[in-house]
């Protein structure tokens, strides 16, 4: 192993860019720790950049798992302040199809009124008003309010408060050891070796306390310190569906299984969502069963949707922890996890956060500063549930916000990405203030090439403008401030209007056609999975594109890769008997 | 009474309707909408790469043997595409707009809008000053403010493959007041006689002594050879175009040309003409309808031609079960069995996806034949990017084999005596 | 509402693969800013408008002139015009309408008014005061070609008072006539039904509104739909009986049998009896003439005349019959205009905002008609306000297509625009 060049000391080390971990460094960094947050790709690479986006009214679990439904219902009303420009008001039904009666209905009126989860029923028909496409023979609707989310800029946003309150965040910095002492026969963690993804320069964090929340990963991390946490990975596939059918989280009212549930999410309808147990939480293959399923249960729901356009398909990885579990990860409790190795292992200066879901985040931290905080001896209380992060005052998401900025602004002839109406300024923005190792980083910050014709029109450009600053910072460096870098507002095409223009990409090494042919890759390993119909002539045109107009397969550095490059290659399609022999 | 439906208005289906035209048949083009040319870089590509090895072809007249006896190049043969290249390049002439090939039949190799080296064989003369075997160095010029033509890239990209480039911009207010103007109003923007020469005057200040100045494909539309010709003149330099993302304006420039050379022949293309439906009495087709709004319209004609592009173009459509099909006729295709097969892990695999190689099998005389090898209507014939065993965009060769077995349909139906009028 | 079941055009944005075809050929964007394309207004904002939400202003939209290039071009079949019509809709139900847009929409109000009284309406409005009068307040273009009423009655008036000369027969059309036909130009409906008695027809003229696209255009879609209703209620039982409904204004056949049902979502069986039972007169004639039963004893008509098929006709998507049938007239030159839009788009080229960009986009049509020769005498068009465009455009008498018929059947006088036997 290399010996560490740079030293860096800090209270306490979060590792995991997720909700949890970003999470976690806000409120630490809240209560005045010296916190350093480490990634190993860029924030919300994981799970957290892989779910349904729904902000849960805790209706699902309100019969089968209380507690975690009652950890939602109180988030729910938080996070709705602290963090209200990453939720839309999309408000939910549960909503009880043909297949759907029995007591299951009724059990769930009580529940819901058992936990004080507001919830009025309403009729069939004023349910279909609101959304006309819903099934006309579902029987009975429950209204709740359910949310949609958006976690990329939830985490960005968090994570930005958490460095406006003294954090550092390292993203592409990959914890390669677990630095470990013995003080008395008793066993501590003391930081961690990081290695950066690009630049493969190592750094030796030096911390009081380590909080491992590395969602999937956790038990990777605290091996490192030879500590046994089994999470389990339940992989969860979706599908985006070209537009929004709905306007409202659809539920199915019956016990939570495989698709039945459909998110709004910006664009786009998230059919969701499977849950199989997988043993490696970074190669995760798309059955063709898992599509047909989310578009068989869609249909229950949305009688038709089956012969709408889809869009792309993904999974993530639940990390699914529970003492001593060996089922069916469908039952895995889906309640937060908190380790204390002090008490569990005799490891002290540990401490493991995991499952949970995105609604909880916030509680999920707030818990773990808390046994931070004891096992540190100190008494410092928790105020992230009255804080607000920055850039609520754009109010909740509404669909039509990028458009109507677009048009107030006049800034139809700045657009990158058409589909999702993102500006170059935009772009250049998010560019210049988050290390750019893949365009996909880019793709998280603003939503390049999430529209209909996946990275078709917008890779090109993006890799055209990101070289040409490239060029220009070379020249004319500049000096990276957070504060300056509006994050709050990055997928706003007005706000970065104000911001100085020519910033060029964070890239230890910038490299163009590497970021064009990974981005294609990652735009290829989303669809393959349901490319068929309209969706498959739009990839022809976008052959098109970069085989015969750009000739992308036959460009300079053709043998360079990323830390994505592989990672990207990893696709659904089976490899096997190749049909064409030509 | 029609001699000859074409359905579909792309390079194939208007191929096919001048030659039949040429011959003297009554030919109608119908299509859904316009397509193909309108996204491409406007050269006529016989042969780029070869499959599977990804070599080069620098000989495509010659090396189009090599794709095999089952590629839809071997239904003409290498001589008759030849002849056909040369109809081609002689008709689009007379239509003001010259098409070059490189000596010894070669492919030239021209920039990319990325900088890669792009292989064609028939290059608009526009372009012609961009082949990559030129000494002389180049000035990319682009224009601030335009998103679709990034010089620094391709300059750099040029530069990493040993040729010497350098990259500049000119505000697009030189231009245009338009502040959301894409590549066609950009073209349109040039046939002013007054904006164009404060262009030119740009771009005089900023070339060299020697270089060759290479810019976006926006060169005029309908005006282009006096565009070209002033930019040249008042920049006193060589001036090339580098083709742009979609709309393409030399795409533009080619379907218009043909579009006007098809109404000299009273040949009349009706975009918005969706085939919905057909008949067929026996092995004949009697009639096609259209997709009007309320009443399917319907046209007789003797002879059909199928040029409706395969997936591209929209001729095939395909479904969640993995299962294709022609829209038209429902014909038979040769196509993977299964979805599972239908794509390769790379989205850039130099061999391509297999189920772009699907589609239509024809006999010696371009009709579509059944799974016993008999064609399936008599008076059905089938040219272009919809015919089976063949992945145009991957091999580089859309344009080439578009002409040469739109063309080879075309004379092919005209001295079939399966001709018979619909209804006697 | 948009999107309320599948069969609703929004959902044809699926269809959508951003290829630029539409941008590419909408003569709208050629000439303006304001318009950022028919993609970008339709499928692409599509996306972004939903029921329920909070609608953005999107004013953009409010620029397609709806004339339906971008239908015809689209190599998927996105319904782009009918999205954008629909976004304005939503837009208008959010925000409202103008007093202008929703006078301009009021196309039979208006004619029925001026008729009581048209010279003096004539006079009222054809004045300098009054056109200025009308840009300041009304944002309604002091230049733009608005019509004059008929001093010499309206078409029904007509009908009325020669209903005894009028030709009975077991052979039967209905005659849907047209605002612009019964208040403004009741000459062409006299043409019309010269043409039609000639061949043997007997012309039945029910009780008929209008067909409500000024309406549809300006985004007024619960006031169209009443329109369209009543309609369907008076014509649907001709059309169930199989008798033709025949127009010679091609943009009110146009709405009847598709704009208005695929606007305003009505797909009932009456709705769709009526859409299967209408066609362009000309579509209606070639029909005829393609069974042999079109009478073609037509006295030459020397002369070069312009044609340009409005951009409803096109939409109609049956070709290009006048063309056809106005190239069987002995002696006549019909040269074909391939330019995509005259500009006055129904009512889009009337206001202020919009005047120029309508001269703009009309400009290669102007340029075409004067470039058929010094000595044109008539240009021909179907569409009633693209006619009154090109005459404003280029100075030149515009006439149908059934004018020229009628002339040539020896039945009307093409210069003064009346029949020449007597009724």
């Amino acid at each position: 192993m290399k010996r560490p060049t740079k030293r860096i000391d800090a209270e306490i080390l979060v590792i995991g860019g997720g909700s949890t971990g970003t999470g976690v460094a806000w409120d630490a960094a809240l209560r005045g720790f010296k916190v350093v947050l480490v990634e190993k790709r860029d924030l919300t690479h994981g799970t957290t950049g892989r779910y349904h986006g729904l902000l849960h009214s805790g209706g699902r679990y309100v019969v089968k798992d209380p507690q975690s439904a009652a950890e939602c219902i109180h988030e729910n009303r938080i996070l709705r302040r602290t963090h209200a420009h990453c939720i839309e008001e999309t408000g939910g039904f549960f909503v009880v199809t043909p297949e759907d009666e029995g007591d299951y209905p009724d059990r769930f009126k009580a529940a819901c009124v058992e936990l004080g989860l507001p919830c009025s029923e309403i009729s069939p028909a004023t349910a279909l008003r609101r959304e006309p496409l819903l099934n006309p023979r579902i029987s009975r609707v429950f209204e709740v309010n359910d949310g949609a989310a958006d976690s990329f800029l939830a985490t960005h946003v968090t994570a930005q408060a958490a460095q406006l309150a003294g954090a550092q965040i390292l993203t592409y910095h990959e914890v390669v050891d677990l630095l470990t002492d013995s003080v008395d026969g008793e066993r501590r963690v003391t930081g961690a070796i990081l290695r950066h993804m690009t630049a493969g320069d190592d750094i030796a964090v030096y911390a009081d306390l380590v909080i491992n929340a590395a969602g999937a990963w956790a038990g990777h991390i605290a091996r490192m310190a030879g500590i046994d946490v089994r999470v389990i990975p339940g992989k969860g596939t979706m599908i985006a569906m070209n537009h929004r059918l709905v306007n409202t989280v659809v539920n199915r009212c019956k016990m939570p299984s495989d698709g039945d549930i459909i998110v709004p999410a910006h664009t786009v309808a998230v059919i969701g969502t499977t849950d199989e147990k997988v043993t490696d939480p970074e190669h995760l293959r798309i059955e063709p069963w898992e599509v047909q399923l989310m578009l068989q249960e869609g249909e229950k729901m949305v009688p038709g949707i089956n012969r709408a356009r889809v869009l792309r398909a993904w999974a993530g990885v639940r990390p699914l922890y529970q003492e001593g579990f060996s089922g069916d990860t469908r039952n895995a409790t889906r309640a937060l996890a908190l380790l204390d190795h002090q008490s569990r292992d005799g490891v002290t200066g540990l401490l493991t956060i995991t499952g949970g879901k995105w609604t909880t985040f916030r509680l999920m931290a707030e818990q773990t500063v808390d046994a931070a905080c004891r096992q540190l001896g100190v008494q410092r209380p928790c105020t992230t549930s009255q804080t607000e992060v920055p850039g609520v005052e754009q109010g909740h998401y509404w669909l039509g916000h990028r458009l109507h900025e677009v048009e107030e602004h006049r800034l139809q002839g700045d657009l990158i990405c058409e589909c999702e109406l993102v500006t170059r300024a935009m772009l250049e923005h998010a560019a210049a203030h988050n290390p750019t190792v893949t365009l996909d980083d880019l793709r998280r910050d603003v939503r390049l090439g999430m529209g209909p014709c996946q990275g078709g029109f917008c890779t090109y450009r993006a890799v055209g403008i990101l070289h040409e600053n490239a060029a220009a910072q070379e020249q004319n460096p500049r000096q990276d401030d957070h504060r300056l870098w509006n994050i709050a507002a990055m997928q706003s095409p007005a706000h970065p209007m104000t911001a100085n223009r020519k910033t060029a990409a964070q890239t230890p090494a910038f490299e163009p056609n590497l970021l064009l042919r990974d981005f294609l890759q990652e735009r290829w390993k989303g669809v393959t999975p349901i490319l068929w119909g309209s969706q498959l002539k739009q990839e022809r045109l976008d052959q098109l594109i970069y085989l015969s107009l750009m000739n992308a397969n036959h460009l300079p550095d053709n043998d360079l890769s990323s830390p994505l490059t592989e990672f990207y290659r990893f696709t659904s399609v089976q490899d096997g008997e190749d049909p064409d022999a030509a | 009474m029609l001699d000859l439906l074409v359905i579909g208005a792309g390079l194939a289906g208007l191929s096919a309707a001048l030659t039949a035209a040429e011959a003297g048949l009554n030919v109608r083009v119908i299509a859904k909408g316009l397509g193909a040319l309108h996204w491409s870089a406007g050269t006529i590509d016989v042969l780029g790469y070869l499959p599977p090895s990804d070599a080069p072809a620098e000989q495509p007249l010659e090396q189009i043997t090599e794709l095999g006896q089952a590629h839809p190049y071997a239904l003409c043969g290498a001589e008759n595409v030849r002849a056909a290249l040369a109809w081609f390049q002689s008709l689009i002439a007379e239509e003001g707009l010259s098409y070059i090939a490189a000596a010894g039949e070669a492919n030239a190799w021209l920039p990319s809008p990325a900088g890669a080296r792009r292989p064609a064989y028939l290059v608009p003369a526009a372009q012609f000053a961009g082949a990559l075997d030129r000494p002389d160095p180049m000035l990319i010029v682009g224009l601030l403010g335009m998103r679709d033509f990034y010089p620094a890239l391709i300059a750099e990209n040029l530069g990493k493959q040993g040729v010497s480039a350098r990259a500049q911009f000119i505000s697009v207010s030189e231009i245009t007041d338009r502040r959301d103007a894409n590549t066609i109003h950009l073209a349109q923007a040039f046939e002013q006689p007054h904006r164009r020469r404060r262009f030119a005057e740009a771009l005089a200040r900023l070339v060299r002594p020697g270089e060759r100045i290479g810019l976006p494909a926006i060169l005029g539309l309908d005006d282009h050879a006096a565009v070209l010709s002033e930019l040249q003149s008042v920049a006193g330099a060589p001036v090339f175009e580098i083709p742009t993302l979609p709309p393409s304006v030399p795409g533009a420039r080619l379907y218009r040309a043909l579009r006007s050379r098809l109404r000299r022949y009273g040949v009349r293309i009706e975009a918005g003409m969706e085939a919905i439906n057909f008949a067929a009495g026996g092995r004949l087709i009697r009639w096609v309808e259209t997709e009007t709004s309320a009443r399917p319209l319907r046209h007789h004609a003797a002879a059909y031609l199928l040029a409706t592009g395969g997936i591209l173009g929209g001729g095939f459509s395909s479904d969640a079960a993995g299962r294709l099909w022609e829209v038209v006729f429902d014909l038979p295709l040769s196509a993977p069995p299964d979805r599972n097969q239908w794509f390769r892990s790379e989205f850039l695999d130099p061999r391509g996806q297999p189920i772009f190689q699907a589609g239509v099998e024809v006999d010696s005389g371009y009709r579509p034949v059944d799974a016993t090898g008999q064609p399936v209507y008599d008076n059905l014939w089938a040219a272009g990017g919809l015919l089976a065993h063949a992945d145009p965009l991957r091999e580089r060769s859309l344009e080439g084999l578009s002409i040469a077995a739109g063309r080879g349909a075309a004379l092919a139906l005209t001295r079939s005596a399966a001709r018979q009028p619909a209804h006697t | 509402m948009h999107g309320i079941s599948w069969q609703s055009v929004d959902h044809t944005l699926d269809a959508c693969i951003k290829c630029n075809i539409c941008t590419t050929y909408c003569p709208v964007a050629a000439v303006t800013d304001l318009f950022p394309g028919p993609k970008y207004a339709g499928p692409q904002a599509q996306r972004f408008r939903e029921n329920g939400q909070p609608i953005s202003p999107d004013h953009a939209v409010d620029y397609c002139s709806g004339c339906r290039v971008c239908n015809e071009v689209c190599p998927t079949g996105v319904r782009i015009a009918e999205m954008n019509a629909r976004a304005r809709a939503q837009i208008a139900a959010t925000e409202g309408i103008p007093l202008r847009n929703r006078l301009l929409g009021r196309n039979e109000l208006l004619g029925m008014a001026g008729s009581f009284a048209p010279r003096l309406a004539n006079f009222g409005l054809h004045n300098p005061v009054s056109r200025l009068l009308a840009e300041k307040v009304m944002g309604i273009a002091r230049e733009a070609p608005l019509p004059r009423w008929s001093v010499d009655g309206t078409f029904g008036d007509w009908m009325r008072s020669t209903r005894r000369a009028r030709l009975k027969s077991n052979k039967k059309v209905v005659y849907y006539h047209g605002c612009a036909t019964m208040y403004y130009e009741p000459f062409v409906g006299q043409a019309a039904v010269a043409v039609l008695e000639h061949n043997g027809y007997e012309v039945i003229v029910p009780p008929q509104n209008c067909c409500g696209l000024p309406m549809l255009s300006n985004g007024e879609f619960p006031a169209a739909e009443a329109y369209h209703r009543r309609n369907t209620a008076r014509l649907s039982s001709y059309a169930r009986a199989g008798i033709p409904i025949v127009g010679t204004s091609t943009s009110c056949t146009l709405t009847l049998k598709e704009e208005a049902p695929e606007l305003l979502d009505l797909h009932d069986d009456a709705v769709h009896t009526l859409r299967m039972g209408v066609w362009d007169l000309f579509e209606w004639l070639q029909e005829q003439h393609d069974q042999g039963e079109l009478r073609t004893d037509f006295r030459p008509i020397e002369l070069t005349v312009p044609y340009h098929a409005p951009c409803q006709q096109r939409a109609h998507r049956v070709g290009k019959p006048a063309l056809a049938l106005l190239n069987l007239i002995p002696g006549i030159d019909v040269r074909e205009s391939h330019a995509a839009c005259c500009g006055i788009a129904g009512t889009y080229g009337y206001k202020t905002e919009k005047y120029r960009i309508a001269m703009d986009v009309g400009a290669e049509l102007f340029d075409f008609v004067h470039a058929q020769g010094p000595h044109i005498a008539f240009s021909a068009c179907d569409s009633e306000t693209c006619r009154w465009q090109m005459e404003h455009g280029t100075g030149i008498p515009s006439r149908h297509p059934v004018e020229f018929l009628a002339a040539a059947y020896g039945l009307y006088d093409l210069e003064r625009r009346s029949l020449v036997s007597p009724p």
